[in-house]
C-alpha cells in the first residue's frame, strides 16, 4: 500500500468537494472493500476521506418508505424492526451476507459500491484486466470462471457484482440519493449500475467525488410476501453461486405483481423484468414458475466455469418463487 | 494518557505523507499514538500497543482471528485503519479478564477443548462475547451462523459451540 | 515401579482441561508473531509472477530509495547458500535466490528490509522485473513432464493380479482424482532472527525446532550450538511447518545483512506458494471380488504432481497394500515434475488421497455384489499385516467397525438408492475404513525433580494444537507420582533434548516413550542416591520395587516404606536431580510383530437437496484406535478436527492455479474455501482397543486419522442417497445437481 493522506472532514460538502476536486482522492466508509483492494495494490489513492463521522447514518420511516442513511452499516439495518414485518427479503439478504464483524462495518452506500469478485481483477500482478487497465483484454475469460457472471456480461469483463442486499434492493426499485459538488440527484438503482459493454472500467453513473447520501427502500403493499435465497458451497459466509430475491403480490392463486431480482449471475445486480412479465397475472403452477425462470435467464452466456450457473440459477429462482407463492397461500 | 513512542530513524528520509495522531481508548486505557496513515487498528494494537492477542491470519478481513469490539460491536480489525477508529472504544481479548478473573466464556472455552493451535482463539472469544449481546446465542442454528465469520482451521467448531452453550445455560440458570 | 496398568493411575487417560488453555484464552500465548526486538526491522518478500524461465532484469532501485528501506537483497546480491541438509523428511529445499532461474510463480525474487511492516510492503512493490518467461509445465498429466517411477521404493506387487482379476465375478475399474489443497494454517507463518556475531536467535513456525537448528548452521556455516530456535506456540501448521522453506532461509540471511533483529510474516497469498501443499492426484484403480465377497485383486496406480528440483513424499497408492487380505495386489506411485511451488506433507499427506481412491472403489464394488459395504469389510479384514506376514501390533478395527455401526445406527441403513428421506432431503449414509500408517523416529526427553518438589520435563517438540503440553504433563506425572500441578512440562525451544517433528502422527508416541523412559530413569536415579543411604527406608530397593506416588517413592510391597523427593534431595544436598530418556522405534523383525498406526472407521449421514444440489454433512461418528489414548478430551478433539479436514477435504477445498502463469487463482480466504462453523455437525468420536504392544506405552498418534476416510464415507453416502458416483474432489454443487 503506498502511503496516503488521511483527512477526516466534519461537513458533507467539505468531503465532497475534497474527493471532487482530486482524481486520485478517494472516500472511505466501512473500509472493508476500500482497504481490501489497497492492500492488494489494486487502488491506490493518494488521499483519503474518510466519511464515516459525517451525519449520513439512521434511518427513518415516512411514506411508506425506509429512508437509510448511507452510512448506517448492514447490521444496523437489518435489525430495523419494519424490516422484519414489510421487507423481510431485504432483511434476509442482509444477514446472509458477509459476517456479522464485516456487517458491523460495510455501510448500505459501501455495499452498493462494492466492487467486482473477480480474482483477476483483484491481483494486479494478473496484466489483462479492463475493468483495472482498459483494454489490457480479460484473463478471467480464459482462466478459472465460478464465481463470475453469466448476465450482462460482454466479451471484455465478467465480473460479477456480488452484492446480496443489492438484488431485493432492484426488485424494489430502490432510489439512490447522491450529493455531488453541483447539488443532490436522484437515482434508481435499476439506472445505477452499467454494464460492462466496452468500458468494464465504468461501474455505474457516479461521476468521481458523488457521493451516496441516502437509499430511500419503497415498503411494500401489507400483505405482499418476500424471500431472498442464497444457494453457496458453504452454509454460511462465502458469496453466492446464485440468489434470487422474490416478492410476490398474490390474489388467490393468482399472481397480480411480482418483482424479481437475481444474485451471483450479473455483472450488476440482476432485476428479472422479463420473468416478472411473465408471472404477472399467472397462475401458480410449477410451469409458470418454470417459464419465469426460462425468462430470467434468458440471454445467460457462459463459459465452461460458469456453464453450471444456468440451471442453478433457474433452479433457485423457482425455489424462491415456490417458498413464497406456498407461503402466501 | 499514555503516550507511545513510534520508532523513527533520525536523518532518514521521509514520506512527505504526514503522519496521523491517533487516541485510541483500549481496554479503559487511553493511548495516545502518531502513526504511519497505513496502519490498521489491528497492528496498531499489536506493533505498536503490545497487544497482541488480536491475531492476523488472513489480513483481508476473512477469516476473524482479529475480532476486537469497537463500542461494543465486533469488527474485523485488520479492515480497519487505525486513524478511523481514534477516540473510540475498543476492546481485546486482554480486556476481557475482570481483575485477572477470566471471563466466563474464557474459561468454558478450557473446559470445552474449544481449541486446538489457539490461533483463533481470541477471535472466537471476542465473537462470542458480542454473539451474547446480540441475543445470537440462544439456539444452536444462530451460533453455527452467527459464529460462522470466524474460521477455525484446527476443526473446534463443535466444542466452540458447546462453550458457548454452556456459558448461555449458566446464564440463564442464574437468572432464573 | 509404577506401570501405566496400575489401577490406581488416575492422571493418564483423563480428559484435563490443556495446561496452557489459560494461556491460550487470555492471548498470552505467544506465537512467532507476537514477539519483537528492540531495533527490530521488517521484511517483505517479492515473488515471480511466472511459473518458468528468467529473471531478465530486476531493478530494486526505486525499492531501495523509498522511505524506510534499509535493503533489497536479490539474486544478483545475494550470498551464495549452500542447500539445507538431508532430513529424515527427504532432503531440504533448495536454497533461495541463487541464481535468475524461475521454476515456480510466487517463488521468492527479492526481500526487502524497512523500518516497519508497512514500509517494507510497499517497497517490495516497487521492486520491477522483466522476465525471459519459458513454456510452463502445469498439467499432471502433461505428456513433456518428467516422470519419476516408485520414488520411495515403496510400490508393492504380491500374487498374480491379472489372475486374481480373471478370477473375480465383478470388477470395478475407474479413476479418481484429488486436487491441490493448501495447507493454511490460520497462523500466518513468521521467522524473526537476531544475529550475535556469529550466533542467531530464531523464531519459527516450524513444527521441528531442531531441523530448523540444522538447516541454519549448515546453510550459513556456523556451529549449531550457536542457533537457538524457539516455537513454544505455532498457530497450526498441517505439515506446513515440517520443512525449513525459503522465507526462514531469507530471514536470517535479511537480518545478518542489515545487522539487526528481522521478522517477516507471509502473506496469506504467500501462504499458498511458500510452505507447501496436498499434490493434486490422479489415480487408477482396479479391484475384482467374487460373487461371495473375497477379494480376488487390488490394482492401485496413482500419480502426484511435485516440484521441478525439490522433493516430496507422498506414496499416495502404497497404503492400498495394507489395507485388506487380498491375495494378488499391485500398488504403483509416480510423481511428475511440474513449474509448481513445492507440495509438502498436509495433514495425512497420500492417506488422504490414496484412501479416497481405495475406499470409494470398495463401496462400488459392494455395490456392485449388493452387499452391505460393511460385511464386505468385515469379510476381507486383514488379520495380519499383509506385506511383512507379522501379526498387527495392535489392530482394534474390527471393534470400531462393529462398535461405530452400532452407535451410528447403520443397521437403519435400507440399502436401495435414494431410499432414504428427511422431508424434501434426500439422506445417505457412507462408512469408510482406515488403515493409518506407523510412523516414529527417535526421539529424547529430559526430567528433573527439584528440591521443592516439582518436576520440569523438557524435550524440543512442538504442540501445534495437538495437546503435547498436555499429555506429556499427565505421563510425567503418573510416572513419577506427582499431582499435575507440581509438573511442567516445556517444548519448543531448540536447546531442549533432541525431538523429532510433529508429524506423521509420530510425535506423541515417540516422546511419550521418551518421557517415560526419563522419569524412570529419574526414579533410579534417585534410588542410587539412597542405595547405600541408612536413613532411607529405600536403600537398596530396585526400581522394580518401587512406586512413586504421592510425591514419593515407597516400595511397592510395603508402602509405608518411602519417603519423598524432596527428603532424599534435602538429606543429600541437592538442589536437584535430572535424568534423560530416549525412544527408538520398535523393528518389526526383532518384535515379531507388524508395527501399526492407528486404524478407524467413518460413519456418515449426508443430506442432500436434489434440486439445488446442496450437500450437508448430519452426522458423523469416528471410531477410532488409537493405541492407548493419554487425554481422551484432547484426543478427541484430534479426530473431530481431522474429521473437519476431511470434510473441507471432501466438500471445499481446491487451490485452483492458472493455466500459463501457474498463477493460484484463489490464494485468498474469502476465495479458497474451508468450512465454516455452520458446515460442521456435531459429532461422535469413539476410541477402541487398547495400548499397542509395541512401545512401552503404547500409544498411537491420532493427529491424522481422523481426516482419512471422510472423503470416501461422504462420496459414499451421496451415492446411497443419489446414486451418483462423484469421483472427483471436491464434491461441489455443481456436480450435485440432479
Amino acid at each position: 500500500m503506498r502511503p496516503f493522506e488521511y483527512v477526516r472532514p466534519a461537513e458533507t460538502e467539505q468531503a465532497v468537494a475534497a474527493v471532487t476536486a482530486d482524481p486520485r482522492t478517494s472516500f472511505l466508509a466501512g473500509g472493508t472493500t476500500q482497504l481490501d483492494l489497497m492492500k492488494d495494490g489494486v487502488l491506490d489513492p493518494q488521499r483519503l476521506v474518510d466519511i464515516t463521522r459525517l451525519p449520513l447514518k439512521g434511518i427513518m420511516h415516512a411514506d411508506s418508505r425506509v429512508h437509510v442513511g448511507a452510512l448506517t452499516t448492514m447490521e444496523e439495518l437489518a435489525a430495523d424492526p419494519m424490516l422484519r414485518e414489510r421487507l423481510p427479503f431485504v432483511r434476509e439478504a442482509l444477514l446472509l451476507g458477509a459476517s456479522t464483524q464485516l456487517r458491523n462495518m460495510a455501510t448500505i452506500g459501501g455495499n452498493l459500491l462494492q466492487r467486482a469478485r473477480c480474482r483477476y481483477f483483484r491481483d494486479p500482478t494478473v496484466a489483462a484486466c479492463n475493468k483495472r487497465n482498459p483494454g489490457s483484454g480479460c484473463a478471467a475469460i480464459h482462466g478459472i470462471q465460478r464465481m463470475h457472471a453469466i448476465l450482462g456480461t460482454s466479451d471484455q469483463c465478467i465480473a460479477l457484482h456480488a452484492s446480496d442486499v443489492a438484488v431485493p434492493f432492484v426488485a424494489l426499485d430502490v432510489v439512490v440519493h447522491v450529493q455531488g459538488v453541483d447539488g443532490p440527484r436522484a437515482i434508481p438503482l435499476t439506472q445505477f449500475y452499467r454494464e460492462p459493454g466496452t468500458t468494464p472500467h465504468i461501474e455505474n453513473v457516479l461521476k468521481h467525488g458523488e457521493l451516496i447520501t441516502e437509499v430511500e427502500i419503497p415498503l411494500l403493499p401489507e400483505g405482499v410476501l418476500s424471500h431472498y435465497l442464497k444457494v453457496r458451497d458453504r452454509v454460511s459466509y462465502e458469496f453466492a453461486l446464485t440468489s434470487a430475491g422474490v416478492a410476490l403480490q398474490m390474489e388467490g392463486d393468482i399472481i397480480r405483481e411480482a418483482r424479481i431480482g437475481l444474485g451471483g449471475v450479473g455483472t450488476v445486480p440482476w432485476r428479472a423484468w422479463s420473468a416478472e412479465d411473465v408471472l404477472r397475472g399467472a397462475t401458480v403452477s410449477a410451469e409458470s414458475f418454470q417459464a419465469a425462470a426460462e425468462a430470467a435467464l434468458e440471454g445467460a452466456r457462459t463459459l465452461p466455469g460458469t456453464a453450471f450457473k444456468v440451471e442453478l440459477a433457474k433452479r433457485t429462482l423457482v425455489r424462491t418463487l415456490e417458498t413464497v407463492a406456498g407461503a402466501s397461500s | 494518557m499514555k503516550h507511545v513512542d513510534t520508532p523513527t530513524r533520525p536523518g532518514e528520509a521521509t514520506s512527505e505523507i504526514p503522519d496521523v495522531e491517533v487516541t485510541l481508548n483500549v481496554n479503559g486505557d487511553p493511548y495516545r499514538m502518531r502513526l504511519d496513515s497505513r496502519v490498521t487498528l489491528l497492528d496498531a494494537l499489536r506493533d505498536h500497543l503490545g497487544l497482541t492477542g488480536a491475531k492476523k491470519g488472513c489480513d483481508q478481513g476473512a477469516c476473524g482471528a482479529c475480532t476486537v469490539l469497537v463500542d461494543g460491536k465486533r469488527i474485523v480489525s485488520c479492515l480497519a485503519l487505525a486513524a478511523q477508529y481514534d477516540g473510540r472504544e475498543i476492546t481485546t481479548l486482554e480486556g476481557l479478564t475482570d481483575d485477572g478473573e477470566p471471563h466466563p466464556l474464557q474459561k468454558a472455552f478450557a473446559r470445552h477443548d474449544a481449541f486446538q493451535c489457539g490461533y483463533c482463539t481470541p477471535g472466537q472469544i471476542m465473537s462470542a462475547v458480542s454473539l451474547q449481546a446480540e441475543g445470537r446465542a440462544g439456539t444452536d442454528a444462530d451460533i453455527c451462523e452467527f459464529m460462522s465469520g470466524n474460521i477455525c482451521r484446527c476443526g473446534a467448531y463443535p466444542n466452540i459451540r458447546a462453550a458457548i452453550r454452556d456459558v448461555v445455560s449458566e446464564a440463564n440458570d442464574a437468572s432464573v | 515401579m509404577t506401570t501405566l496398568e496400575d489401577p490406581t493411575r488416575t492422571v493418564i487417560g483423563e480428559g484435563v482441561d490443556r495446561v496452557d488453555a489459560p494461556l491460550k484464552t487470555t492471548g498470552a500465548a505467544h506465537y512467532p508473531n507476537d514477539y519483537t526486538y528492540p531495533g527490530m526491522v521488517h521484511a517483505a518478500l517479492v515473488g515471480s509472477t511466472i511459473a518458468a524461465g528468467r529473471i531478465r532484469s530486476i531493478d530494486a532501485s526505486e525499492a531501495q530509495r523509498a522511505p524506510g528501506v534499509l535493503t533489497v537483497i536479490t539474486h544478483l546480491t545475494a550470498p551464495q547458500l549452500e542447500r539445507g541438509p538431508m532430513t529424515l523428511l527427504g532432503p531440504s529445499p533448495p536454497a533461495p535466490m541463487q541464481d535468475d532461474r524461475i521454476l515456480h510463480y510466487g517463488q521468492h525474487i527479492a526481500v526487502v528490509v524497512a523500518d516497519s511492516p508497512e514500509q517494507a510492503r510497499h517497497a517490495a512493490s516497487l521492486v520491477n522485473v522483466e522476465y525471459e518467461p519459458a513454456e510452463a509445465l502445469l498439467d499432471i498429466e502433461d505428456p513433456r513432464a518428467e516422470i519419476l517411477e516408485n520414488p520411495w521404493g515403496l510400490d508393492s506387487e504380491r500374487g498374480d493380479v491379472s489372475a486374481g482379476f480373471a478370477q473375480a465375478d465383478v470388477v470395478v475399474d475407474e479413476r479418481y482424482t484429488t486436487p491441490d489443497n493448501t495447507n493454511n494454517p490460520l497462523g500466518l507463518f513468521t521467522s524473526i532472527a537476531s544475529w550475535h556475531g556469529d550466533s542467531v536467535t530464531v523464531h519459527d513456525s516450524t513444527q521441528w525446532p531442531h531441523n530448523v537448528r540444522t538447516s541454519i548452521a549448515q546453510i550459513f556455516r556456523i556451529p549449531e550450538s550457536g542457533v537457538r530456535v524457539l516455537a513454544p506456540f505455532v498457530g497450526g501448521g498441517f505439515g506446513a511447518g515440517l520443512r525449513v522453506w525459503c522465507h526462514t532461509i531469507l530471514t536470517a540471511m535479511a537480518a545478518r545483512e542489515v545487522k539487526r533483529p528481522v521478522k517477516l510474516v507471509l502473506t496469506r497469498p504467500q501462504m499458498f506458494t511458500s510452505v507447501g501443499h496436498r499434490p493434486n492426484s490422479v489415480q487408477h484403480i482396479k479391484i475384482g471380488a467374487t460373487s461371495s465377497g473375497d477379494l480376488t485383486a487390488i490394482e492401485h496406480r496413482a500419480i502426484s504432481s511435485v516440484a521441478m528440483e525439490d522433493d516430496d513424499y507422498e506414496p499416495v497408492a502404497a497404503g492400498s497394500a495394507v489395507a485388506y487380505e487380498c491375495p494378488n495386489l499391485l500398488t504403483h506411485d509416480r510423481q511428475a515434475r511440474l513449474n509448481i511451488p513445492c507440495p509438502g506433507s498436509m495433514r495425512a499427506p497420500a492417506e488422504g488421497q490414496g484412501n479416497f481412491a481405495l475406499e470409494s472403489a470398495i463401496d462400488e464394488v459392494a455395490h456392485a455384489l449388493g452387499m452391505d459395504p460393511l460385511e464386505l469389510r468385515l469379510r476381507n479384514y486383514a488379520e495380519q499385516h499383509p506385506v511383512l506376514g507379522l501379526p498387527w501390533s495392535s489392530k482394534a478395527l474390527r471393534e470400531c467397525y462393529t462398535l461405530g455401526a452400532e452407535r451410528f445406527g447403520w443397521s437403519r441403513r435400507t440399502p436401495a438408492i435414494g431410499s432414504m428421506r428427511d422431508g424434501d432431503w434426500l439422506v445417505g449414509y457412507g462408512l469408510a475404513g482406515v488403515s493409518y500408517p506407523f510412523y516414529q523416529v527417535p526421539c529424547q526427553a529430559r526430567a528433573s525433580l527439584r528440591r521443592d518438589g516439582s518436576a520440569y520435563v523438557t524435550s524440543a517438540a512442538t504442540d501445534i494444537g495437538t495437546g503435547t503440553y498436555t499429555v506429556m504433563t499427565q505421563l510425567a506425572a503418573e510416572c513419577l507420582g506427582l499431582d499435575l500441578n507440581r509438573v511442567r512440562f516445556d517444548l519448543g525451544d531448540s536447546d531442549m533434548p533432541y525431538s523429532p517433528q510433529a508429524g506423521g502422527s509420530g510425535l506423541t508416541g515417540a516422546l511419550a516413550n521418551a518421557v517415560h523412559m526419563a522419569c524412570g530413569n529419574l526414579v533410579r536415579e534417585f534410588l542410587d542416591i539412597v542405595r547405600d543411604d541408612d536413613a532411607s527406608p529405600l536403600r537398596g530397593a530396585a526400581a522394580e520395587e518401587v512406586t512413586a506416588s504421592g510425591g514419593r517413592l515407597h516400595r511397592t510391597d510395603a508402602p509405608d516404606q518411602g519417603e519423598a523427593y524432596t527428603d532424599i534431595l534435602n538429606r543429600h544436598g541437592l538442589e536437584e536431580l535430572s535424568a534423560d530418556g530416549r525412544s527408538t522405534p520398535p523393528d518389526p523383525q526383532k518384535i515379531g510383530m507388524a508395527t501399526a498406526g492407528a486404524f478407524g472407521a467413518k460413519f456418515v449421514e449426508v443430506r442432500i437437496d436434489p434440486q439445488l444440489g446442496l450437500l450437508r454433512v448430519a452426522r458423523v461418528v469416528s471410531a477410532i484406535d488409537g493405541g492407548r489414548i493419554l487425554n481422551e478430551k484432547t484426543a478427541s478433539s484430534q479426530i473431530t478436527g481431522g474429521t473437519v479436514g476431511g470434510i473441507s477435504q471432501a466438500m471445499f477445498e481446491e487451490t485452483a492455479t492458472d493455466a500459463g502463469t501457474g498463477r493460484i487463482a484463489n490464494a485468498t480466504f474469502g476465495d479458497y474455501l474451508m468450512p465454516v462453523n455452520a458446515d460442521i455437525p456435531d459429532m461422535e468420536v469413539i476410541f477402541c482397543g487398547g495400548p499397542d504392544r509395541a512401545t512401552t506405552v503404547g500409544t498411537k498418534g491420532v493427529g491424522e486419522v481422523g481426516l482419512v476416510g471422510m472423503a470416501a464415507a461422504i462420496g459414499n453416502a451421496i451415492h446411497h442417497a443419489t446414486g451418483r458416483r462423484l469421483r472427483s474432489l471436491p464434491f461441489t454443487i455443481d456436480q450435485l445437481l440432479l
